[in-house]
């Protein structure tokens, strides 16, 4: 669970290892249904030990998703249970066990992997709803080529436990230096070049990164620029990833292939091809403005579908 | 390629790619503030000399540039080393 001061996200994860530890034995000695049981007690415990992350789940199921207050409070509990069954779903997942789950893609998924063979760097931005992570196993080869960017506060926490307790890490880490923007830019640009991925969470960001304000879900917020100047000026392909947790032991992954209109030759196209172009668009919004754009309408759409599995505990809308 | 006809293929680079009067580009001026760029922006200068002077700078090269004259000098050892 993500929070600070309930203001702006301050790039550590809220929670000790202790709790990750105590749901890895649990899952390993007494299974996964155990721990879903269990997890409505420590539900229970969260709303009214976790002011701030309550307060902000509160506000989203009141502001934005229009429910009564009894609605919401419903809303609260099955939000916080749906979190941490996605966690346990990563554990059990990391430690093996993923034959209990069942895995879905859309029907973009041969254009995704077609798109990964291009053997083109591609950035994949994906956002804190669902469990994106649970779909890391099915990168196969592509996974040994993707950099997951991580804040380096975020990574140093849990980087321990994930060593101790995943079988294998089906993906690489790009620690980000909140206070070196320099040398994370030029991390990132070497990935890119060796025609490797980069994975970015498109909802977040810390005080000193660019930003653009996005109406999102009616209400406007600030999403960071970054991993969208990256890809249009490097031209390298741009794919908004989800995984979503259905009913029953079920995910779902959706892709979607960014698209950006050229100036140049007055069609669109992907980033990373002939028509993706540094220059602008001919509507004149810069480009990694237009792919931001999509990612929200695309990130916004998935809320809608799965209003559950937003799990952005904190002030996330300008003015909440 | 001597030294002035560098400087001068630079400046109309750098007055191109980010919007800037080229009368503002003076080699004491700062290189970041005059062409008001962060860390982000930088990508597009790394762009920029990749098409044009065929190198990629490091993360530490952009930590030694400070002025323009800094940069023009930088631009030009890296292609004495290429030579």
């Amino acid at each position: 669970m993500n929070g600070n001061n309930g203001k702006e996200w301050s790039g550590k994860t809220r929670g000790g290892s202790f709790g990750y530890r105590f749901f890895i034995v649990l899952i390993d000695r007494l299974g996964v249904r155990f721990a879903y049981v269990f997890l409505a007690f420590v539900v229970i415990y969260f709303i009214p030990f976790a002011p701030k992350a309550t307060v902000a789940s509160w506000w989203y199921a009141r502001n934005i998703l229009k429910k009564s207050r009894f609605r919401s409070s419903v809303f609260l509990f099955a939000n916080y249970y749906r979190f941490g069954q996605t966690l346990i779903d990563k554990v059990a997942v990391s430690a093996g066990k993923k034959d209990r789950y069942e895995f879905v893609f859309d029907e973009s998924y041969p254009r995704f992997l077609e798109m990964l063979n291009q053997e083109n760097g591609a950035i994949m931005v994906s956002a804190h709803v669902g469990n994106w992570e649970i779909g890391a196993p099915f990168f196969d080869k592509y996974g040994k080529k993707m950099h997951v960017a991580m804040l380096d506060a975020e990574y140093r926490k849990i980087k321990k436990m994930l060593e101790q307790h995943s079988e294998n890490r089906n993906y690489n880490v790009l620690p980000l230096d909140e206070t070196d923007g320099l040398s994370n830019i030029f991390r990132a640009k070497a990935i890119l070049d060796r025609r490797e991925f980069i994975c970015f969470q498109g909802d977040r960001f810390l005080g000193n990164t660019q930003t653009a304000e996005v109406g999102f879900l009616g209400k406007t917020a600030r999403f960071p620029v970054g991993p969208f100047l990256l890809a249009s000026r490097l031209r390298v392909p741009v794919i908004f990833y989800f995984s979503m947790r259905e009913q029953g032991a079920k995910y779902k992954f959706y892709f979607q292939m960014a698209r950006i209109e050229s100036t140049e030759t007055g069609k669109s196209g992907e980033p990373g091809t002939e028509s993706a172009v540094k220059t602008g668009t001919s509507s004149g919004i810069k480009p990694e403005i237009l792919l931001l754009e999509q990612y929200v309408r695309a990130l916004e759409d998935i809320v809608r579908k799965y209003p559950h599995q937003w799990f952005n505990y904190y002030r996330f809308w300008k003015g909440n | 390629m001597d030294k002035t006809e560098l400087i001068k293929l630079i400046n109309e680079n750098l007055a191109e790619e980010f919007e800037v009067d080229i009368e503002t580009i003076t080699p004491e001026a700062h290189l970041m503030e005059t062409l008001d760029l962060d860390s982000l922006d930088l990508v597009d200068m790394v762009v920029l000399i990749e098409q044009n002077f065929h190198f990629t700078p490091k993360a530490p090269d952009f930590r030694e540039i400070s002025t323009f004259q800094d940069f023009y000098d930088f631009v030009e050892s890296k292609m004495n080393e290429r030579q």
